[in-house]
């Protein structure tokens, strides 16, 4: 699907480069390095899918991005898929969250970049 | 009972009160006893018992009435031991009194009744005081002899199965004689045994709340020990997570590489490999910090204690094995030590590390061109160290929490990806280690200012350690 904008937010640049490298294969790709940065380019070119990492400057900025991006009338019907290293140390802060994150996907860090560009496909087609 | 049992009236109150209750249902069955025997007595060669005893009996059972309404009214309220003794000395005397008429009635000192009173002396010497057993057993005579001597000399009436009293005369005298000794005798029989009994009871009570405390004690340790415990186990998922945040990253980009995302051998290839690698230097740097704490941690009995340490030169070492990272930023590193500060005892190496790690924050987050200035000073027996920066600055509400393990303020974050977050744990367990603190404060203009407080005097290290092994004559540091 040429054309399909999505907008990847994560603080750590190598794995941003490296999830860019696939994503590029079929979409084209904006990148965040923190959560600021992304409200601003998604409100600014509202794209067709926010991929956010969920712990960057502090725990639950990711959460924080997503709750906003909804609130907002430029964004409130971006898909956004949750991107999270998160193990069981946060769970269950993750499981309260979960409810009313609004985000379509919830995929757990490392992901293989097959599967992650299936699960963008289910997502924006 | 003496009077030292006052002081442990809450063990010897309720069973008083108990006893007391018991008395009176006992007087019950004493009543009955009077009614019958006023009905059979005569009979049975009794003559006066009717209807004298009837009429006693009447008596006894209304003033056990009134006993018994006066414990249900301190049934909420059972009160001190006192309260109850003289509640108990009340129904022995209106008992004694009624036991001395019914003597009378039945016959003087030749009555049946006699043995009566030496099974009430062991009742009152059971619940009250024995120094007033002793009174009442006199008076009780006396009110015997009293008898004995109003019917022999025919003062008052003889109920007796014999007509004349003076008949028996010396057996009589001899009753009297024989009841007494036995009153005193009961008593002091029965205050041995009860004595040895309240002692008993006595330590039963302190044994038990010595093992109730005992209980409360280990419950406490159990408490503490489940606490580490699960701190322990979070900062082992914190560490796993901390650990396996960078090892997805590799993973990522490896999978990148090996799917043919990216071509290993082209320029953008081996950008990503160093990426990988620069992942793989930051997990090496968990690892060494991660066993660098638990070293601090668990160690401390087998660290290189040394005695006098050299603050003023430990630092300066410092100061010259920065200097090109400070030179790098175009920074001044700036000493400005007033006195000499020597600690007792101190771990040279673990000292360095501590206050390396803050002059280095110090350089880290420091812009180009400024200065970093190390305070020191020795106040009240106390080195104190201040590490001054005009750097980015910690949040206020970061202040107190930048020395947990793996929290990073999100400015140094943005600042400096590089940073595991385990520094300042460090640097406050070795501190504390050695009897100090450290605290961070926001600089007045700007920037962070850490200090540390170090007692000079003292013996910080580990209690179980053998004092004298290891203990080297300190060098100062390199």
């Amino acid at each position: 699907m040429p054309g399909k904008r999505i907008l990847l937010v994560d603080d750590d640049d190598v794995f941003v480069e490296a999830v860019r490298a696939v994503l590029e294969t079929r979409y084209e790709v904006d990148t965040a390095p923190n959560g600021t940065e992304a409200l601003r380019l998604a409100q600014e070119n509202p794209p067709d899918l926010v991929i956010l990492d969920v712990m960057m400057d502090h725990l639950s900025e990711g959460f924080d991005v997503a709750r906003r991006l909804r609130r907002d009338e430029r964004t409130k019907d971006v898909p956004i898929i949750m991107l999270t290293g998160v193990d069981q140390v946060y769970n269950v802060r993750m499981e309260v969250e979960e409810d009313w994150v609004p985000c379509e996907k919830y995929l757990e860090k490392p992901i293989a970049p097959e599967e992650l560009l299936e699960h963008v496909g289910e997502v924006i087609g | 009972m003496t009077r030292g049992e006052e002081r442990f009236s809450y063990i010897f109150a309720p069973e008083l009160y108990e006893r007391l209750r018991w008395f009176v249902r006992l007087r019950w069955w004493a009543a009955v006893g009077l009614l019958v025997t006023s009905i059979f007595g005569p009979a049975l060669g009794l003559p006066g018992a009717w209807p004298a005893l009837g009429l006693l009996g009447g008596f006894v059972c209304a003033y056990n009435v009134f006993f018994r309404v006066a414990l249900a009214r301190r049934e909420q309220h059972p009160g001190g031991l006192r309260g109850l003794r003289s509640c108990a000395l009340r129904q022995m005397v209106m008992d004694l009194v009624a036991l001395l008429v019914t003597a009378h009635f039945t016959g003087g000192m030749l009555s049946p009744v006699l043995p009566f009173f030496t099974i009430h002396m062991a009742l009152g010497t059971i619940m009250i005081a024995t120094e007033t057993m002793h009174v009442l057993a006199t008076v009780t005579a006396l009110g015997l002899l009293g008898v004995y001597v109003g019917e022999s000399s025919g003062w008052i009436a003889f109920h007796g199965i014999h007509p004349d009293v003076t008949e028996c005369g010396r057996a009589c005298d001899l009753h009297l004689l024989a009841i007494t000794v036995a009153m005193f005798g009961i008593i002091y029989l029965t205050d041995s045994v009860t004595s040895r009994f309240k002692r008993r009871n006595i330590e039963l009570h302190h044994a038990k709340r010595e093992m109730e405390e005992q209980a409360a004690r280990l419950q406490q340790a159990l408490e503490d020990i489940r606490r580490v415990e699960e701190r322990k186990s979070h900062y082992m998922q914190i560490s796993a997570h901390q650990l396996r945040s960078p090892l997805g990253t590799i993973k990522t980009t490896l999978r990148v590489l090996l799917d043919g995302y990216v071509d290993p051998s082209s320029e953008k290839g081996r950008k990503f490999l160093e990426g990988a690698v620069e992942r793989v230097d930051e997990l090496l740097a968990i690892v060494g910090d991660l066993l660098e704490l638990a070293k601090v941690r668990e160690g401390l009995e087998k660290a290189p204690w040394a005695r006098n340490v050299n603050l003023n030169q430990l630092l300066a070492d410092i100061f010259d094995s920065l200097e090109p990272a400070a030179d790098a930023k175009n920074l001044r590193l700036v000493p400005d030590f007033r006195g000499v500060a020597v600690l007792e005892y101190g771990v040279p190496p673990d000292l360095v590390y501590a206050f390396e790690n803050l002059v280095e924050n110090a350089i880290k987050y420091s812009e180009q061109g400024g200065e970093v200035v190390v305070e020191l000073r020795v106040v009240d027996g106390r080195a104190r160290v201040r590490v001054m920066d005009r750097g980015i600055g910690i949040p206020e509400e970061m202040l107190d929490d930048i020395f947990l393990e793996f929290v990073r303020a999100p400015n140094a974050k943005r600042h400096t990806r590089e940073g595991t977050g385990l520094g300042l744990s460090i640097v406050k367990e070795v501190i504390e280690a050695h009897g100090g603190r450290v605290w961070a404060e926001r600089r007045e203009g700007g920037g962070t200012v850490f200090v540390v407080e170090l007692p000079l005097r003292g013996d910080p290290r580990p209690r179980s350690r053998d004092r004298n092994a290891g203990v080297t004559r300190e060098e100062p540091a390199s």
